[in-house]
C-alpha cells in the first residue's frame, strides 16, 4: 500500500511539472497537486480493459466522456483503437504486484499527450521494461503497427484489404487470448480461485481460431479450393506443435507449482521458528537460570506448557465471553499465581453474562483455596492437580472443585475465616444460585457451585 | 490372573520410558518385557514378545500414516482379540480429541495423559489388563460433550449406541470431576465391578458410535 501511493505522488510531480513550466506557477501559495491516483486498470468497473475506467478515474474525467472519446478517436481513422490498446498492453492491472508495475507505470504516464508511434520509440528505453513485461510490448507493438498501416493507408500508401483483413483478424485472435492472459494474471495476484474456467477456455479456443483462420486467410489469398489444404496443414502443424511442447510446458508448470509450495512451506517453518524462538526457547533460558528455585522451574514450566498447548490445539475458536473462556483463564490464573497445576474440564458452554460471572469468580476463590489448603504434604506442589470440571448448558451452569487435599470441617471454620463462607457461598446466593462444600478428612474437598439460568432469559 | 503383568513401553523419548521402567519397576506386580521407540520396532517387539498390555504413545515416528499409536494398533489388530489378548493402554501428552478418538476408535483400552502419577498409572495398567477400560477425567468430558450428555441427551435404551445411559453419565461425570473408580462406586452406591461395566460400555460406544460429533473429527483428519 505505502508502496503504491509513493508512486502515485512520484508521477504526480512529473504529470505537474510541465504544466507549471507551460503556466506560470502561482508565486506565493505552495502548489498543492491534486490527488491523483495512478494510472492503472480498476479491477471493476471494466467494460473490455478497464483502459478507460483507468484513464477516467486518472484524469479525474467521467468514464463516459473517455469512452466516447475513444469510440469518435476509432472512426476517426483508428486512432482511438491504436490508443485504446496501446494503453491496454502499458498500463498495469489494478492487482498487479508494486514491484512489477513500478517501472512500467513511467511508461504509460505521459502518453495521454500523444499517441503517435515516436513517443512510444521514445519511451521505451527509457522506461526499462521488466521482463514480464516483454510480452506486452511485444503486443503493443504488433498492434501501434496495425496502427501505423491504418494511417498509412488514410494518407495515401495503399495496403491491400487482402493483407489488413487477414491481420486484423489474427490481431483479434490475439486480443482474444490475451483477455485471457491478463484474466490469469489478475485471478494470481487476488489468488481469486474458482469461477470463470469455462469462460476462459472458450475465450482462449475463440482466439485460437480466429488466429487459424486469419493465418489462412493470410496464406491462401483467394483461392477456396486450396482453402481446406492449408487449413489442415495449419492445424496439423498446430496439433504437432502442442504434442511437442506439452511435456515441457508441463513440466514448468508443475516446476512452477513445486517452488511455490516450497515457499509456502518455508513461511509455515518460520513462523513456527519465530514462535517457538519466543517462547519455548525464553523460557529454557529463564529455567537454566533459575534451576536453584524448584518452586519457579515448575511455575515457569507450566505456564510455557499452557501457553503451547493453546498455541498446538487452540483449534476451537473459544470467543471471551463466553464460560468456558473465562473459567479457563480464571484457573490460568490460579496456576501462574500459586505455582499449581489445575486440570479443567468443560463440558458445553454457554455465553458469559453477570450470574456466570460471579460463579467464574466463586470457581477462582475455590480454586485458590484448593491449590492453598488442598495439596497433601506428601507430594510436591503440583504433583496432583486440582481437577475442575465445569458443565455449562441452556439451563445454567454447574461447576465442582476437587482436591485431594487434608479436608476440613466447615462447621470447625473459625467464623473470622471468611474464604469459603462469604467470596464462595455468599457470593453465589446473592445472585441466585448456590454452594455446597463437602470435605471428608484425609480424602480431600469438593465444592460444588451452581447458578441456574436467570429465569428472565428462560422465559424470553 | 497369575503372575506380574507383562508390559511393552512404547515411546520415542528416552527418558520418559526409563522413568516410567522406574515407577513401574518398584511395583512387583508389573514387569516390563520390551520396549520401543518407534512404530516398526513396536509392531515387532509387541509380536515377538506377546505382552498382556502395551503403553502406548500416541504420537510416535517411523510410521506411514498419523498419529503413529494408531498404525501400531492397526498392525497389532490380529492380537486385539483371542484368548488372550493384547491390551493397549494410549499415553499422551496431548489433549487434542482427535488424538483420544484415534487411538480408541483403532482399540486402546483406555487413554491417560502422561502426568499421571506412577501409583495411578500402575492401578490403570492393571485395570485394562482385567479388559475393563481406563478413563481420564479429560476423556470422560469429552464423552459427555461428544455424545450431548453435557446438555442432558439421554439414551432412553441400554444398548443405544449414540447416547449415553443415565447410569453411564452419572459415572462419567464423576469420573470427569476427578473421581477414582473405587470412589465413583460409594458415590452412586454401586459395586466397583458395576462401576467398571458401565466405563466399558462407554468405551464400546466410542469405538462403534457413528455419533455426529464422534466421526466429524474423525472425518476432518480421514481417520476412519
Amino acid at each position: 500500500m505505502a508502496t503504491t501511493s509513493k508512486q502515485g505522488t512520484g508521477r504526480q510531480d512529473q504529470a505537474v511539472a510541465p504544466a507549471r513550466a507551460a503556466w506560470t506557477p502561482p508565486p506565493v501559495v505552495p502548489v498543492v497537486p491534486p490527488a491523483r491516483p495512478p494510472l492503472v486498470r480498476p479491477a471493476s468497473g471494466r467494460v473490455l480493459a478497464g483502459v478507460a475506467a483507468g484513464l477516467a478515474a486518472h484524469l479525474g474525467v467521467p468514464v463516459r466522456v473517455v469512452r466516447i472519446g475513444l469510440v469518435v478517436g476509432v472512426v476517426l481513422g483508428g486512432v482511438g483503437a491504436v490508443l485504446y490498446l496501446w494503453l491496454w498492453a502499458l498500463v498495469p492491472s489494478a492487482q498487479a504486484v508494486p514491484g512489477v508495475d513500478a517501472p512500467a507505470m513511467p511508461a504509460g504516464a505521459p502518453t495521454p499527450a500523444s499517441a503517435s508511434a515516436p513517443a512510444s520509440v521514445r519511451g521505451a528505453p527509457w522506461a526499462g521494461p521488466p521482463a514480464g513485461r516483454v510480452g506486452d510490448l511485444l503486443v503493443g507493438g504488433l498492434l501501434l503497427l496495425a496502427g501505423g498501416a491504418l494511417l498509412g493507408q488514410r494518407f495515401g500508401y495503399d495496403i491491400s484489404l487482402s493483407i489488413v483483413l487477414p491481420l486484423l483478424v489474427v490481431l483479434g485472435g490475439a486480443v482474444l487470448a490475451y483477455t485471457q492472459l491478463d484474466e490469469v494474471e489478475r485471478s494470481r495476484w487476488a489468488s481469486i480461485a474458482g469461477g470463470s474456467t469455462r469462460s476462459a477456455v472458450l475465450r482462449v479456443v475463440a482466439g485460437l481460431c480466429l488466429v487459424l483462420i486469419g493465418v489462412v486467410l493470410v496464406v491462401v489469398q483467394g483461392d477456396l479450393a486450396s482453402a481446406g489444404r492449408v487449413l489442415v496443414a495449419a492445424v496439423a502443424v498446430l496439433g504437432g506443435a502442442a504434442v511437442v511442447l506439452a511435456p515441457w510446458g508441463l513440466r514448468l508448470w508443475r516446476d512452477l507449482d513445486a517452488e511455490r509450495a516450497a515457499r509456502a512451506r518455508e513461511a509455515e517453518r518460520s513462523e513456527i521458528a519465530a514462535h517457538l524462538h519466543d517462547s519455548v526457547l525464553q523460557t529454557l533460558a529463564l529455567i537454566q537460570r533459575r534451576s536453584d528455585d524448584p518452586v519457579q522451574v515448575a511455575r515457569l514450566a507450566r505456564a510455557q506448557e499452557r501457553d503451547l498447548r493453546s498455541w498446538l490445539y487452540g483449534g476451537d475458536p473459544v470467543d471471551a465471553g463466553s464460560v468456558a473462556a473465562q473459567v479457563k483463564a480464571a484457573a490460568a490464573e490460579v496456576e501462574d499465581r500459586h505455582g499449581a497445576s489445575i486440570e479443567v474440564v468443560v463440558v458445553g458452554d454457554r455465553p458469559a453474562d453477570d450470574r456466570t460471572s460471579a460463579l467464574v469468580a466463586a470457581l477462582r476463590e475455590a480454586m485458590v483455596n484448593a491449590v492453598k489448603h488442598g495439596q497433601p504434604t506428601s507430594f510436591s506442589p503440583g504433583q496432583v492437580p486440582v481437577q475442575v470440571y465445569v458443565e455449562a448448558t441452556a439451563d445454567g451452569v454447574e461447576a465442582f472443585v476437587r482436591d485431594r487435599g487434608c479436608g476440613f470441617d466447615l462447621d470447625a471454620v473459625p467464623a473470622d475465616r471468611l474464604g469459603v463462607r462469604e467470596s464462595i457461598v455468599a457470593r453465589m446466593q446473592r445472585h441466585g444460585g448456590g454452594a455446597t462444600v463437602r470435605s471428608t478428612a484425609g480424602e480431600g474437598t469438593e465444592v460444588r457451585l451452581e447458578m441456574p439460568a436467570d429465569p428472565a432469559e428462560a422465559t424470553a | 490372573m497369575s503372575g506380574p503383568v507383562r508390559i511393552v513401553l512404547v515411546d520415542d523419548h528416552g527418558m520418559f520410558r526409563s522413568g516410567v521402567r522406574a515407577e513401574l519397576g518398584a511395583e512387583s506386580s508389573i514387569e516390563v518385557v520390551g520396549e520401543a521407540a518407534d512404530v516398526p520396532t513396536a509392531v515387532a517387539v509387541v509380536h515377538a514378545t506377546h505382552p498382556d498390555v502395551v503403553l502406548l504413545d500416541v504420537h510416535l515416528p517411523g510410521g506411514s500414516e498419523r498419529p503413529g499409536g494408531r498404525e501400531v494398533l492397526h498392525a497389532c489388530v490380529d492380537l486385539l482379540g483371542g484368548d488372550s489378548p493384547v491390551r493397549f493402554l494410549a499415553l499422551s501428552v496431548s489433549d487434542a480429541a482427535e488424538d483420544v478418538i484415534a487411538v480408541i476408535r483403532a482399540g486402546a483400552r483406555g487413554y491417560v495423559t502422561k502426568t499421571i502419577s506412577g501409583p495411578e498409572l500402575a492401578a490403570a495398567v492393571h485395570r485394562v489388563a482385567d479388559g475393563d477400560a481406563v478413563f481420564s477425567p479429560r476423556l470422560a468430558g469429552f464423552v459427555l460433550d461428544a455424545f450431548g450428555a453435557g446438555a442432558g441427551e439421554v439414551a432412553s435404551v441400554d444398548d443405544e449406541l449414540d447416547r449415553l445411559t443415565q447410569r453411564e453419565r452419572e459415572v462419567m461425570r464423576l469420573i470427569a470431576r476427578g473421581y477414582a473408580y473405587k470412589e465413583v462406586a460409594k458415590e452412586l452406591y454401586l459395586s466397583v465391578k458395576t462401576v467398571e461395566t458401565h466405563v466399558s460400555a462407554v468405551l464400546r460406544k466410542l469405538q462403534l458410535s457413528n455419533r455426529y460429533e464422534l466421526t466429524r473429527w474423525a472425518a476432518d483428519r480421514r481417520l476412519l
